[in-house]
């Protein structure tokens, strides 16, 4: 390998997550600003519309609002695990974009194992969890740290055992090569109606969205693992919370939905900066009509018991997934798909 | 048959057209609503130029109300220090001074029965037919019904709410509003003053006068409820002795002859304003 393209390679991956890290704030913005329009629409007000034209810039003056607080240490707070744990949540959260295909030739780092890396990186996002609960010496921040734990790393297994179908279908783990697999075959949501169902289930509640967010209980427990936090520590929770739903929203029609493909076959004579602009468009279309069906289901309904939370993954999803697995590889080998 | 997920998607169709339906929230200081006729605002006490508040806690407003949602306490004109607490809210509003102050006879429990008075029902529903119901007809109603009970009796108000579907408050604020007598009359009430300084300055004499004058002896009434007579030691100050009161109003210093004179212009003025009332109640009662 020559140094020229090894300056290339080191060049790019610098700009990249960059980017990337510059696109995270926007996203959390974007997404918190849609839960405060959606949810107010569907209690019939209209919701924050005083900032900038519709209230556009309610979300980003909160953001704002957020690094003017003071931060607060508990006295007897671990300081060093203390500061670590938002970050680490947070940089969960934007690591796992790396990998997320925004369009042709608009992906961060396109490598083989990609589908693995996500989840992989989505799970560290626990531990944040975990060390923010043990780190503020309160025994609720821990309590509530323990609940998130059990409740991400159940759900994890269903949500990874549900995506295995489409990959055993498509033959690979590339985010990409999923994509075009879709191209050629339909979209995977005609081929794994299941393991879509399960993935949406489970993606919920890994991202602590409503129904499952018994993590963050807003009316009934104080703020989980967030209890002690404030100021901007607390914010990068809370954006990583929401940019966590814009992960998985993308990460969802990339592996169900055709990710930037066109709902129309994707014209052909489209390519380089174009095609990569069609993509986008396209990715984000759909990526955020599933956020915002996620909010609007915020909206619709209650949150479900711990017990029913836990039943849920252990009793119907995890045998779904496993059936769905099993009757899926069976078919490839049959039918030598 | 139940399909599962079929109540989220129901749910998820109410929220969604909820979206798109007309909002409720009121943009406030751009528009503002219109209020119904009858709403006051903000309740505040008016101060006086000194910074002292209006308020005598006379216990009007909170005898009125319909609802008994007003309380207060603080220093009445006399300057006795009003308390106020959970039992002795419902104290200083049965107290009879407090029924004198708000225009009400001096002793309404005294008459506690013709409160829950049986009515003439077919009267009243042809005299509100007779107005054909109409809700602008309520104080001709109201004047009608005093005339033939003397006051408005609350079984009354409530046919009349019934009938010409008006909200019982609005009924009972109309009929509060003045001119009506939401209790039984039971006349005046003529306390002599017997502490020292009135005694001395004439206030036996005064006593018997007036006692001769009613035909009643201190502590009673009138066969018609008209007038009462009644001895306390705390009526006035020393310094208008002798002293009397007569119902909120206090008097003095007198002579038999000027007490004499304020009672013969109460009975003329009673007998001036309300004569068929009296009437009406004299002949109930006997």
């Amino acid at each position: 390998m020559d140094l020229g393209a090894l300056l290339l390679g080191v060049g790019r991956f610098l700009l990249s997550t960059t980017l990337i890290l510059l696109l995270t704030v926007p996203t959390a913005f974007v997404v918190i600003q849609m839960e405060l329009k959606i949810i107010a629409g569907s209690q019939l007000r209209y919701g924050p519309n005083r900032i900038g034209p519709w209230g556009m810039f309610q979300s980003t003056i909160h953001g704002f609002k957020v690094l003017a607080k003071e931060d607060h240490i508990p006295d007897q707070a671990d300081r060093a695990t203390f500061t670590l744990a938002p970050w680490m949540v947070y940089m969960a959260a934007a690591m796992s974009m790396l990998v997320i295909p925004f369009a042709p030739g608009a992906i961060a780092a396109d490598f083989n194992i990609g589908i693995v890396y996500f989840f992989a990186v989505l799970g560290l996002s626990v531990v944040g969890l975990l060390i923010a609960g043990w780190a503020s010496y309160n025994k609720y921040s821990l309590l509530g740290g323990l609940r998130s734990a059990a409740q991400m790393v159940s759900y994890e297994i269903p949500l990874t055992l549900s995506v295995v179908g489409a990959v055993v279908l498509a033959g690979t783990l590339n985010f990409r090569e999923l994509i075009e697999w879709q191209r050629a075959h339909g979209w995977m949501l005609l081929w794994q109606p299941v393991g879509l169902g399960i993935f949406y289930i489970a993606s919920l509640a890994e991202i602590n969205r409503t129904p499952f967010d018994m993590v963050e209980a807003d009316s009934e427990l104080v703020a989980g693992p967030f209890t002690e936090y404030s100021g901007m520590r607390f914010g990068f929770f809370f954006f990583a919370e929401y940019l966590a739903l814009f992960i998985m929203s993308g990460v969802m029609i990339s592996l169900f939905f055709g990710g930037w493909l066109a709902p129309w076959p994707f014209p052909a004579e489209l390519g380089g900066f174009l095609g990569t602009v069609y993509g986008v468009f396209w990715f984000f279309i759909k990526t955020y009509i599933f956020v915002a069906v996620a909010v609007l289901l915020r909206a619709t309904l209650v949150r479900v018991r711990v017990d029913q939370l836990m039943g849920a993954a252990w009793k119907v999803l995890l045998p779904l997934a496993m059936i769905n697995l099993l009757v899926t590889a069976a078919a490839v080998v049959v039918f030598n798909l | 048959m139940r399909i599962p997920g079929f109540g989220i998607l129901k749910g998820l169709r109410q929220t969604g057209r909820n979206y798109w339906a007309p909002k409720v929230t009121l943009q406030y200081p751009e528009s503002r609503p219109t209020m119904p006729d009858r709403w006051r605002g903000r309740l505040d006490l008016i101060y006086d130029p000194f910074g002292e508040h209006k308020c005598e806690v006379c216990f009007q407003c909170a005898q009125v109300c319909p609802v008994e949602a007003i309380d207060m306490s603080g220093f009445d004109s006399e300057g006795r220090r009003i308390r106020y607490g959970m039992p002795e809210i419902y104290d200083e509003r049965r107290d009879p001074n407090a029924f004198r102050r708000a225009g009400l006879a001096a002793e309404p429990m005294r008459n506690a029965a013709r409160w829950d008075e049986a009515i003439d029902k077919p009267w009243l529903h042809g005299l509100i037919d007779g107005f054909g119901g109409r809700s602008e007809a309520l104080v001709a109603i109201f004047s009608a019904v005093q005339e033939r009970y003397g006051y408005l009796p609350e079984r009354a108000l409530h046919q009349v709410s019934d009938e010409m579907t008006i909200h019982w408050a609005q009924v009972f604020g109309a009929a509060g509003l003045g001119g009506f007598r939401l209790l039984p009359a039971e006349g005046h009430l003529v306390t002599v003053c017997d502490c020292a300084a009135c005694r001395f300055a004439g206030g036996d004499e005064l006593l018997t006068a007036l006692s001769a004058e009613l035909g009643i002896a201190p502590g009673d009434a009138t066969d018609d409820g008209a007038w009462s007579l009644e001895t306390s030691s705390e009526v006035a100050a020393g310094a208008i002795a002798p002293a009397i009161r007569i119902d909120t109003m206090v008097y003095g210093p007198l002579t038999v002859a000027q007490a004499r004179h304020l009672i013969d212009e109460r009975k003329r003025g009673d007998a001036r304003a309300s004569s068929p009332t009296r009437a009406v109640a004299g002949a109930r009662k006997s």
